[in-house]
């Protein structure tokens, strides 16, 4: 029994760390915010040379042929830089479920442009009625009348709804769907797709309060009133204690539901709703001490503060809120 | 990353359950705050012992198993799967026993070791007193070496199973102008001495758990101090880091009290209530949590690498997580919540009440919350002290 890591996984998540502290710095999601389409095709290209967008695609189609126990890492380190890319709905979701459920001509045409960076993928899955950077997808993976389609850039159509986080693009898209979109997904492969991206979300967010607490601690160390710095205050101390706790478990959680998922468990639906609605939780929590430590320097548009909170309370809600989850898990645990 | 068992560790799980499935006692034994629930909870712990479960982690050398820690996972999880007794000699087993090994003599440890080994001696723990709770090293109980003896003089309370114990392990201050922490020595002391006085305390559950411990001029053989003179807080702290690496398998007793609250739920006929149905959830999800936390901390330490203050998290979780699943089996129960077993009216969940109040406790022992919460913003987060002004 061995629930942690491999040298080589420390390795990349490490990688990963140093690349998007160059690559996805509080100044880069900012100008995200501020640019046209909020994307930086560069950056995308520097993930796919890194094997990052690539991840999950197997080597055969030129990618590291990883899986979410691998990619879990990766995707806490781009949580914790709120990268604005489509690492989540691309590698974590589709290029997995292209590979499960995808017909041969689609996982050869879509997995080894997934790889090279050339092909940028997103999904809508479960109902949601957003699609994040359909503006840039070369192709949607849609749900429509229990099936899954594969859907060509052509053949949708995208209308931006603004976020109130800068850096994420959301749309509503209308997708032609037929016969010849159609993917080999049965409602099992639907339900795993959904649960790829419940835990990718979860994953994102828990990296989020990681940085959210970690930007708290700093500033309650330095900041000073009554003549100390207010970090030694208790009332200031526990609460970032309760914060750490959580912020924690939900890394534990995560890592869980990822090795649910690789090894196709039993209670591979359970470990991601336990994972997505505790770490939405641990997230809401990290949110609201954050920017209550921080005070009113925190309340500023000037602050990098906000650029971590908005992305948590926008992806809260992704492939299922904290209480629909616990709706999920309620109907197991009171049934019978 | 697996979490599978080996065929080795397989074999010893199947091999623990079907010997609790044959030797569990059907009837819940009675409380071990009661005479003669102790002496069944005694009679038990000698079953253990016979079929050599007493101390798997013990060495060999020792009477043990040489167990590793997922092997002690393994049997504790078993332990708790088939609701088995509550342990009486937890204390001597996991704390004064290691504590011994560490830095007893060769001498103490042949004379001490046995009987904790086979519950012949109970041990309970003489550290809290009246004014030294989460402060401890602020103990006043004195021992002032007499020629061969140590005299001592003070006040022990919250002694857990202090009526009963045969050996008590204390802390006793031994220099009074040393700083708090250096005047500090451990000493062991036999319960029978003349002059050690026990007052039961009555819990707020009516259960007579723990105990005043009095000692007027108690005079202590000096052979029974453990290690050097005045570096009783040194190996105290050690001792503290044993008892919080324990409960390996804990998470299967709070995984079994959820299932328990959801039949309660079902049998009082709230299952479709949504807010009940929400609050569950929660807990339900607070037990599994715990349990991959579980899972992460018993790699680390397999590893052989330290717990250290991760181990203030894991209190902190399974406390706070107990009092709110007994906190909701209260209120589900509605009106009747106050009734006592005895009333006529009383829902017939005598357990719930018992260990609704127990589950109380759980946020003040071992460390309190607030404890846990101080050290993990010092230690993990590396927040400032409060002012030393604040501390005393």
């Amino acid at each position: 029994m061995h629930f942690d890591f491999t040298d080589e996984q420390y390795q990349l998540r490490d990688a990963a760390r140093d690349f998007f502290a160059g690559e996805s710095s509080a100044a880069h999601v900012r100008a995200m915010w501020e640019s046209d389409t909020g994307r930086s095709p560069e950056l995308w290209a520097k993930m796919a040379e890194m094997g990052f967008v690539g991840l999950t695609v197997p080597e055969e189609h030129g990618g590291l042929g990883m899986n979410e126990i691998d990619l879990v890492l990766l995707l806490e380190e781009a949580g914790k830089a709120a990268l604005p890319e489509p690492l989540l709905e691309t590698t974590a979701v589709a290029a997995p479920t292209l590979l499960e459920a995808g017909t041969p001509e689609q996982v050869k045409q879509w997995l080894p442009r997934i790889a090279a960076g050339e092909a940028v993928v997103t999904v809508q899955l479960g109902g949601a009625p957003l699609v994040a950077d359909a503006h840039i997808a070369d192709l949607l993976i849609v749900e429509r009348d229990g099936a899954l389609h594969a859907v060509p850039s052509d053949r949708f159509t995208a209308t931006a709804q603004p976020s109130m986080d800068g850096a994420r693009r959301v749309f509503t898209v209308e997708a032609q769907t037929d016969d010849g979109t159609r993917m080999d997904a049965d409602a099992g492969a639907i339900a795993k797709a959904f649960d790829r991206g419940a835990w990718a979300a979860a994953t994102f967010l828990a990296g989020i309060a990681q940085t959210e607490l970690d930007m708290t601690v700093a500033y309650v160390k330095e900041r000073e009133q009554f003549g100390r710095p207010v970090g030694s205050f208790q009332a200031v101390k526990h609460k970032l204690a309760e914060t750490l706790l959580v912020v924690e478990s939900a890394k534990a959680a995560v890592w869980y539901a990822a090795y649910a998922i690789a090894t196709d468990a039993a209670d591979r639906s359970q470990a991601v709703s336990v994972a997505k609605s505790y770490a939405t939780d641990a997230e809401h929590k990290a949110n609201y001490e954050s920017l209550q430590c921080h005070g009113g320097i925190g309340f500023t548009w000037e602050h990098d503060l906000h650029l971590w909170l908005k992305r948590g309370k926008a992806l809260a809600p992704a492939y299922g809120s904290a209480r629909w989850h616990r709706e999920r898990l309620a109907a197991d645990l009171f049934s019978a | 990353m697996d979490l599978n068992l080996t065929d080795e560790q397989r074999a010893f799980r199947d091999e623990v359950r079907a010997w609790l499935e044959a030797n569990v006692p059907a009837e819940p034994l009675d409380t071990s705050g009661s005479p003669e629930g102790f002496e069944a909870h005694r009679a038990w712990e000698k079953q253990l012992y016979e079929a050599g479960y007493a101390a798997i982690h013990w060495p060999k050398a020792y009477g043990g198993r040489d167990a590793d820690l997922l092997t002690q996972a393994i049997f504790q999880e078993e332990y708790a799967r088939a609701g088995a007794p509550a342990r009486i000699n937890v204390l001597g087993l996991g704390l004064a026993g290691p504590t011994l090994m560490v830095y007893g003599t060769d001498e103490q440890q042949q004379r001490w070791l046995p009987g904790i080994l086979s519950c012949d001696d109970i041990w309970c723990q003489g550290f809290s007193e009246p004014d030294a709770g989460s402060d401890l090293a602020a103990i006043r109980t004195t021992a002032e070496r007499e020629g061969d003896d140590f005299i001592v003089n003070g006040q022990k309370i919250w002694t857990s199973l202090g009526r009963f114990a045969d050996w008590m392990f204390t802390l006793v201050r031994t220099d009074k102008d040393a700083p708090k922490h250096k005047g500090i020595s451990y000493l062991m002391i036999p319960m029978d001495t003349p002059g050690i006085e026990v007052r039961p305390i009555v819990q707020i559950n009516n259960d007579a758990g723990f105990a005043e411990v009095f000692l007027s001029d108690v005079r202590v053989p000096a052979e029974n101090l453990v290690g050097e003179l005045n570096d009783g807080w040194r190996i105290a702290m050690t001792t503290l880091g044993f008892e919080r690496g324990t409960g390996l398998g804990a998470h299967v007793r709070f995984s079994k009290d959820l299932q328990e609250l959801v039949a309660l739920v079902k049998a009082l006929g709230l299952a479709d209530d949504p807010l009940l149905r929400d609050e569950i959830t929660r807990h339900f999800v607070d037990t599994e949590v715990y349990r991959h936390n579980m899972y992460r901390t018993l790699t680390r330490l397999a590893g052989g690498k330290p717990i250290g203050p991760e181990a203030s998290l894991n209190k902190l979780f399974w406390s706070q997580m107990e009092a709110r699943i007994y906190e909701t089996g209260m209120q589900a129960m509605g009106d009747r919540a106050e009734l006592t077993p005895e009333a006529d009216a009383a829902a017939d969940h005598d357990h719930w009440h018992k260990t609704y109040w127990y589950s109380r406790a759980s946020m003040i022992y071992a460390g309190t919350s607030e404890i846990q919460k101080n050290i993990i913003s010092e230690r993990v987060l590396g927040l400032p002290k409060e002012p030393s002004g604040a501390k005393g």
